[in-house]
């Protein structure tokens, strides 16, 4: 007993209880979750055996009535649109501004310190907020713009089926923004000066150091930051939930909103079950190029 | 190691002599989305309930009403429900079908306090499944036509003769709105969910339809009559979006000349309305056609696997007997005939007893949820344009088709 003890608390035992309370850990909360949903998506589920894993086989049978179901492939093109014009703009701004936040200026570090209020603000919060801000009748966004003479009817930002899903693409580019600049500033932090300053010496202007230096001695961490974004912004729930509900007529509607529609409004938990597979399926290649890139780094 | 199955022992001799001493009492677990705060309804009558029968005890939980059927479902599939819940009515057929709440016939039948035949065939259905009844209403509600009296004397027209008509709601919403004061002539909720559904279900009603029947010609011409509102901005294009209480809102606050609502609205008009209040039944077709309104509200249920039926059943008949009051305290209108002493908002009262008269059930159906968004889509496209109103509904047809003929 007492041997057992003493390895506990210093030892290869200890070591290998850590290793194993985190292994746990992931089996309990991760990997337990993830099987269950696979398994469900393969099942006929209603909310009654949500707690037995005995269950009827049906196959392939939820993802057939998926692909078929008219709202499938409308909600995946928003679903890309979304994610891939979130992005390229919260990739693009935030490292705009990581670069001039880079610059020494008066109250530089203070004020990129602020900008991570829309990072601390919940995401539902945010989207009261932007709810105030794209409101039709009395909103902040058509006030301003009309007493700027910039437009004459006042514009529908939510419930407009055209425009409902830029409306949220515009509130989480927002709100990615300052993760995005933060992460890119720790990898401009991570390039030797010297090197910038051995290279204006040998003439290279402004534009030739970022493009020839700057954005390769980036690419891991630009990797990273991509492939996290991806990953966010497929986790982004509470800004749909908040602003349009996937609606109006699921013109803003994407998966992982559909994919909780299906479930718990409907009570369709098989064919949610599916929706989230497909995403998970989506996202592990995305976290496979995630690890290749800063693997990719720790060799460098 | 010896110390620790001790004090293991100790503990669970403690977690038997409490068992024990509460053994002659009975404590029924409540849930509820009434808040504990004024005038949470369930609260009010528990504590009541327990001053006649103080061996009863209640642990009531509050739950939201948005997480209400996931939290429910799951507590039946783990075997952990309350005795008593509170059920939205187009709830109570997903549970009761399923077996998860105690059918109370055999305890009807001895009931000294319920009459079932007595209850407004609208909710009585909502609580009846296979001929046996597995709940008692607490209270319902339905829809009407709010209007501004002032705006109306403003536009000259008549405040005592509000649009009893699809035509005369149309003209009297033209009249009214007024895009260079912010006034729309009508505010109502044609929401992606449950809400849009039950706005527009008594429309389809009036007209002959019903929840299985979805596109019938009145059906169509309904939507289409929505479809025009929104088009020519009578109502807000944000109609789409808006739940029921913040298009109310608009109308309190002097954006909307007209609104579609229900009784709960009551307490908050009389603190936010400026002006002179009219309600009215919602209007219909053409003269002489059915009335329809919608049923709100819900039930007060049982579930099987309760270990106290007996008190629990007695709990909800003292809830029952309190029909008298839920106008005056809650703004429920009651779900049987009773005598409303000195009720308040008098004229409203009289509107909305009158139009649970016309109030029919959201289905019955234990596929509800289903059934409702499959009418909510529809309205959407219709509205959206993606689709005409006739199209929208026959697609809502066929899903319904598949779901209630299965």
């Amino acid at each position: 007993m007492s041997a057992l003890f003493r390895t506990l608390r210093d030892g290869h035992g200890f070591d290998a209880t850590l290793a194993l309370l985190a292994l746990a850990y992931l089996l309990v909360f991760s990997a337990f979750p993830l099987i269950y949903n696979i398994l469900m998506s393969f099942q006929e589920v209603d909310m009654f055996s949500l707690a037995s894993l005995v269950r009827p086989f049906v196959g392939l049978a939820n993802y057939k009535s998926l692909f078929a179901s008219p709202d499938f492939w409308p909600v995946i093109w928003n679903t890309v649109v979304f994610v891939g014009l979130c992005i390229i703009f919260q990739l693009g701004i935030g490292f705009g501004l990581a670069l001039f936040f880079q610059q020494d200026f008066p109250g530089g570090s203070f004020l990129r310190g602020l900008f991570l209020a829309a990072w601390i603000m919940p995401a539902l919060v945010a989207g009261a907020v932007w709810k105030w801000i794209f409101a039709g009748d009395f909103g902040v966004l058509n006030y301003l713009l009309q007493s700027a003479g910039l437009i004459n009817d006042k514009v529908f930002w939510l419930s407009n089926p055209q425009i409902s899903l830029y409306s949220v693409v515009i509130a989480n580019i927002w709100l990615g923004i300052p993760f995005n600049m933060i992460l890119l500033s720790v990898g401009l932090v991570g390039i030797p000066k010297d090197m910038y300053e051995a290279a204006a010496l040998d003439g290279a202007n402004a534009w030739q150091r970022f493009w020839h230096m700057t954005l390769p001695m980036m690419r891991s961490t630009i990797g990273a930051v991509v492939s996290l974004g991806i990953i966010f912004t497929l986790q982004q729930f509470d800004l749909f939930a908040s602003l349009t509900q996937g609606g109006p007529a699921n013109a803003s509607n994407v998966a992982q909103y559909w994919s909780w529609q299906l479930s718990f409004q409907i009570y369709d938990i098989a064919s949610g079950s599916a929706v989230s597979c497909l995403m998970l399926g989506f996202v592990i290649v995305v976290a496979v190029i995630y690890v290749r890139s800063t693997r990719h780094e720790h060799r460098a | 190691m010896s110390k620790t199955a001790m004090l293991l022992a100790g503990a669970i001799g403690l977690l038997g002599s409490t068992v024990l001493a509460s053994a002659e009492d009975v404590t029924l677990d409540v849930w509820t989305i009434d808040r504990e705060s004024d005038p949470g309804y369930m609260y009010v009558m528990a504590q009541e309930f327990q001053k006649l029968h103080p061996e009863i005890k209640f642990n009531i939980k509050h739950v939201e009403f948005a997480d209400w059927a996931n939290d429910i479902t799951r507590a039946v599939a783990t075997g952990t429900a309350p005795d008593v819940a509170y059920v939205d009515n187009p709830n109570t057929p997903f549970l009761s079908s399923k077996g998860a709440l105690l059918d109370i016939s055999p305890y009807l039948k001895d009931s000294k306090i319920v009459d079932t035949t007595k209850i407004f065939p609208g909710p009585l259905s909502t609580v009846t499944w296979d001929g046996k009844i597995y709940g008692l209403p607490r209270g319902s509600n339905t829809i009407a036509l709010y209007y501004n009296k002032d705006m109306f004397k403003a536009a000259g027209l008549d405040p005592d003769k509000p649009p009893q008509t699809w035509d005369q709601l149309y003209d009297t919403a033209k009249k009214l709105t007024d895009p260079a004061k912010n006034v729309y002539g009508l505010a109502f909720s044609a929401n992606a969910n449950e809400e849009g559904t039950f706005q527009f279900l008594p429309w389809i009603q009036s007209t002959g339809g019903n929840f299985d029947k979805v596109n019938g010609e009145g059906a169509v011409q309904a939507l289409e009559l929505w479809q025009k509102i929104i088009d020519e901005k009578l109502a807000s294009p944000d109609t789409l979006i808006r739940g029921q209480y913040d298009s109310f809102a608009t109308f309190n606050a002097g954006n909307a000349a007209m609104a579609i609502s229900g009784p709960w609205e009551l307490p908050r008009m009389s603190k936010d309305a400026k002006f002179d209040v009219g309600v009215t039944l919602l209007p219909i077709q053409k003269e002489g056609d059915a009335r329809a309104s919608a049923l709100g509200e819900g039930n007060n249920v049982i579930f099987a696997k309760s270990k106290h039926p007996k008190e629990a059943f007695m709990y909800l008949e003292y809830m029952y007997s309190q029909m008298p009051r839920v106008w005056n305290e809650f703004g429920f209108v009651p779900s049987y005939p009773v005598e409303v002493k000195d009720p308040k908002w008098p004229s409203e009262y009289a509107v909305f007893i009158e139009s649970m008269k016309y109030a029919r059930a959201r289905g019955p159906s234990p596929d509800w949820a289903k059934i409702s968004k499959a009418i909510s889509t529809a309205i959407q496209q219709a509205l959206t344009h993606q689709a005409d109103a006739q199209t929208a509904l026959n697609t809502a047809q066929t899903t319904i088709d598949g779901i209630v003929k299965k």
